[in-house]
């Protein structure tokens, strides 16, 4: 029987207040982005955890580009046998994913004849394909970074805007592109090792130790940890808010005019990445380096510094130990399987480039549209620079064209701040999915990078029938057990205020949440499978990490001790925090998107 | 020599099933292959049926078997197999039949050089199904079973489990007439077991023929093959012999035997035996080469009980006491010849098959 979760509160014509789309300005392979209608009751749907704040009409351009373009137009292309990538619906601000499957079993064994021939084309040429795809990004966002907006015209900031979506849908193609093929060769090498009757756990394991533009980041934000210290300036950091370090650090002159030149220098390698995954409503390093700043700041907590090479090393060390062992249990027919496909994984590493591909695509690639969007909110006179974040694209391409005026849109635009902020504030109740709960889920992506494994979906059933829980489970992402304070953090605004040794408990980490893992004792994540990003960071800073626990943020209050176990994926809540102690770990509301 | 008795070593291989069954004859085929087996004899089918005869069993089987009717239950067979073991166990055997029987006991003595040299006496089945996996266990083994009274007590008794409540529901379901299947038992050197246990030449559960798969106990192998203890599970790589795993179990009862009662019992593992690992890797690799061997020979796979003999030393081989064609499992694909993304893919990542 098959559990339904009514999605009635959600259903709406109406995308954002004013705005009822004609469906006109964005292309889709199979199926477009929407709000919820009843009969989408009928499908499986769960709450993305990318976009922790909720979109702005803006950001609806991610649906757009992203999910109902890239993934769809990949998941034909490559073709996926069974599916047709992936679609969305919005709850008020909030993306809900769900698969879109092939069910015709004649058309499903024809595109398997397809991919026969496209998949080991695309595994032999990976690291080519990488190279020039990721060179086509690159050469876009120079491009982008070399236009002066300050010089063009309203129009020409339109075409500047049109610009930077192309570029932003092109990344995206190329994102999925790539993506599906390895993650299809990842579970396929998954698969075989788990009916060789190796332990699934171990099977990360195979692939980790190898270094990433995101590991890079981070051990530079390490340098200049050390850096701080040695100049002097911990005492600056520990007395100064991280929204304020910058002041402070200039009006301190002397050692921290160094140490500002040094993290200018730094910032314009690694500053052009945003608190968040592909949403132009998120600021750059460079635009806002509070993030950095507050993260150096707690890593001055720390007495000791983060040794990167010790834990590659280590991670090193405990793939080959895991390979060894994981060779000593098989035949020598199975080892030739296994040798072959392990080698086929590490050229085409999945795990490796679920890392890599942030700071080339996710991280950046929405920026370009926010700096048109900024300047364009300067031309016309706006209020809040933010302010065009708050107009659809055709809103955005009538205004640049003159169609219409800054002051029609005004009130639209506060009404839809409201909206926002109004959603915002219950993300926390979001359902984790909606409409017709399957009792397993079949598709690749949706297992591996979302958690919705057979026990998530049996823990939602659990809960939504009122059973108490004390001991969570979920996928044993990354070894080892800690014991800890925990922080149920609803979004990476107040990451870098997590202390050393506490545990960070959250929807799911992306890849700017990564500085965290340095400091942290564990992690626990609501979503996520064994390739989601905390499972692979944790894996590679030697954090426990229990991921797809399914309500962990809802039944973990901030401030509760837990023990987490990544070994055998439980997490054991001691004792209950007395309510209200959350309010401090609050993240400030007020401005709803910062800007 | 007489029709009654066959002796393992002097029958003609292609004829011995039909005459002394399928598990004697089976061990005359492994002795004419080269692999070492117990000695031993076997008390015919002919001198079953020469029994049945002059016994008047058959008319004591027929009329129960009579009573019971088209669908019997569970109580009624009961009642039919406590009456004709009881005949059975009762029924003198002829003096002629008694003296060859005897005789060939007295023959075996000479041959292991030890006066009341204990033996296994073993029912042998005969009909299509007696290689099948259901048919283990279904007619009774006596181990360690010693002097000429005590074997003509384990014949007879071997004769009367032909109708057990287990092998009279078995025929009957499947309409076979007990006339159709008459039984030998094999009267066999006892090996003084060290260790002993099964090995199967696939995978009995998954079917992956890439490997052998060895279970064994301390003492014989009847706690191991009747289920009453767990055994150490032992799986190795079948082309190159590499150890994949061993499994150490914790083993409470084992197969020992018991002076007194002059006859193999279970009991209580002693407490320094339990949690130690039964075969050293020489060990192990000698009833891995056996099985492999006998698979080898059938060109089919198989599952054996093998007898680690109390003296023997490394470099000897093992002992094999029953071998019987893999019926119960299927063999499963072997692994792909090399790793093939598109396959895997399809598999696993698109739960489709090819």
């Amino acid at each position: 029987m098959a559990d339904v979760i009514p999605l009635d509160e959600f259903v709406s014509d109406e995308w954002y207040p004013g705005f009822k789309p004609a469906y006109d300005h964005a292309p889709w392979m199979v199926d477009p982005v929407d709000t919820f209608k009843k009969k989408d009751e009928e499908t499986f749907w769960f709450l993305d955890f990318h976009w922790p704040r909720g979109l702005t009409p803006m950001g609806w351009i991610w649906g757009e580009d992203g999910y109902n373009w890239g993934t769809q137009l990949a998941a034909e292309t490559l073709p996926l046998p069974p599916g047709r990538g992936m679609t969305s619906r919005f709850a008020g601000t909030h993306l809900y994913g769900s698969a879109v499957p092939v069910t015709d079993p004649r058309e499903i064994g024809a595109r398997a004849k397809r991919i026969e021939k496209s998949l080991p084309l695309f595994l032999g040429n990976f690291e080519d394909i990488w190279a020039t795809r990721r060179q086509e990004t690159e050469d876009g966002w120079a491009y982008l970074r070399s236009v002066d907006l300050g010089k063009l015209s309203l129009a020409e900031l339109g075409e500047n805007l049109v610009q930077a979506r192309a570029y932003h849908k092109r990344a995206f193609e190329i994102h999925f592109e790539v993506m599906y093929p390895l993650l299809a060769n990842f579970v396929g090498f998954y698969g075989q090792c788990v009916e060789f009757g190796l332990d699934p756990g171990q099977i990360g394991k195979f692939l980790q130790g190898y270094d990433t533009k995101i590991m890079e980041t981070d051990r530079e934000l390490w340098r200049l940890t050390a850096q701080a210290r040695s100049g002097g300036l911990a005492d600056v950091f520990a007395a100064t808010e991280a929204e304020n370090l910058s002041a402070a650090l200039s009006a301190h002159g002397g050692a921290a005019s160094t140490w500002l030149s040094h993290f200018e220098d730094f910032l314009q390698i690694y500053g052009w990445r945003t608190e968040g995954s592909c949403d132009l409503a998120l600021p750059s390093w460079i635009e806002d380096p509070t993030p950095a700043l507050g993260t150096i700041k707690t890593f001055l907590l720390k007495p000791e510094v983060h040794d990167f090479k010790a834990a590659l090393d280590a991670a090193i060390a405990e793939r080959e130990e895991a390979v060894d062992a994981a060779r000593s249990v098989l035949t020598r027919e199975e080892q030739a399987v296994f040798d072959g496909g392990l080698e086929s994984c590490r050229a085409a590493n999945f795990p490796w480039w679920q890392d890599d591909h942030n700071y080339y695509i996710d991280l950046k690639v929405s920026l370009p549209m926010r700096w048109a969007c900024q300047e364009i909110a300067g031309r016309v006179g706006a209020d809040a620079s933010d302010d065009m974040f708050f107009l659809f694209w055709p809103e955005n391409m009538q205004l640049v064209r003159g169609e219409r005026s800054y002051p029609d849109f005004k009130p639209i635009i506060e009404a839809r701040k409201q909206y926002f902020d109004h959603w915002y504030q219950r993300r926390a109740s979001m359902p984790k999915m909606l409409g017709t709960i399957p009792d397993s889920v079949d598709d690749p992506i949706v297992i591996e990078i979302f958690g919705l494994n057979g026990h998530f979906l049996d823990t939602i059933k659990a809960a939504a029938s009122g059973q108490e829980v004390r001991t969570l489970t979920g996928i044993p992402a990354s070894k080892g057990i800690a014991r800890g304070i925990a922080r149920v953090l609803s979004n990476a605004d107040e990451l870098h205020r997590i202390q050393p040794g506490e545990i960070l408990v959250c929807e799911s980490t992306s890849p700017n949440w990564t500085p965290a893992f340095a400091k942290i004792a564990a992690c626990v994540c609501d979503g996520g499978g064994t390739l989601s990003h905390a499972a692979i960071v944790g894996r590679e800073y030697g954090v426990p990490t229990v991921t797809a626990v399914g309500l962990a943020t809802a039944i973990i209050n901030d401030g509760d001790e837990i023990e987490v176990n990544g070994t055998t994926g439980t997490v054991t809540v001691f004792h209950t925090a007395t309510a209200g102690s959350t309010e401090g770990a609050e993240p400030a509301a007020t401005g709803g998107v910062p800007s | 020599m007489s029709g009654t008795i066959i002796w393992t070593d002097q029958v003609d291989p292609a004829t011995a099933s039909a005459v002394a069954g399928a598990k004697m004859g089976r061990l005359s085929e492994l002795l004419q292959a080269g692999v070492c087996v117990p000695a031993g004899f076997s008390v015919t089918i002919d001198a079953y049926r020469q029994h049945c005869a002059q016994s008047r069993l058959d008319a004591v089987i027929d009329t129960a078997l009579a009573g019971l009717g088209d669908n019997p239950g569970p109580a009624p067979i009961e009642q039919a197999s406590r009456t004709i073991r009881a005949e059975f166990e009762q029924r003198p055997i002829s003096t002629a039949l008694a003296k060859d029987i005897t005789d060939a006991y007295d023959d075996l003595c000479l041959h292991c050089v030890e006066v009341n040299v204990p033996t296994a006496v073993r029912s042998s089945a005969t009909g299509e199904d007696s290689d099948d996996a259901s048919f283990a266990g279904i007619f009774d083994t006596y181990l360690g079973v010693s002097g000429p009274g005590r074997i003509l007590d384990a014949v007879r008794a071997c004769w009367g489990s032909l109708f057990t409540e287990r092998a009279l529901d078995y025929r009957h379901r499947r309409g076979i007439s007990h006339h159709e299947m008459p039984i030998a038992v094999g009267v066999i050197e006892l090996i003084h077991a060290r260790a002993s246990g099964v090995a199967f030449s696939i995978h009995p559960v998954t079917g992956k023929s890439d490997r052998i798969v060895i279970e064994g106990n301390w003492g014989w192998g009847e706690a191991v093959v009747q289920g009453l203890v767990t055994p150490d599970h032992i799986e190795i790589g079948k082309s190159d012999g590499r150890v994949l795993r061993y499994d150490v179990a914790s083993k409470k009862i084992v197969s020992a035997f018991d002076y007194a009662a002059g006859r193999v019992v279970e009991t209580d593992m002693p407490a320094r035996l339990v949690d130690r690992r039964v075969l050293d890797d020489e060990q192990t690799a000698a009833v891995a080469e056996a099985v492999a061997a006998i698979e080898k020979h059938y060109g089919f796979p198989v599952d054996v009980e093998w007898v680690l003999d109390r003296h023997r030393r490394a470099g000897e081989p093992i002992c094999i006491v029953q071998v019987r064609p893999v019926t119960a499992v299927k063999v499963s694909s072997p692994p792909p010849a090399r790793w093939n993304p598109v396959s895997a893919a399809t598999k696993y990542a698109f739960h489709r098959t090819t």
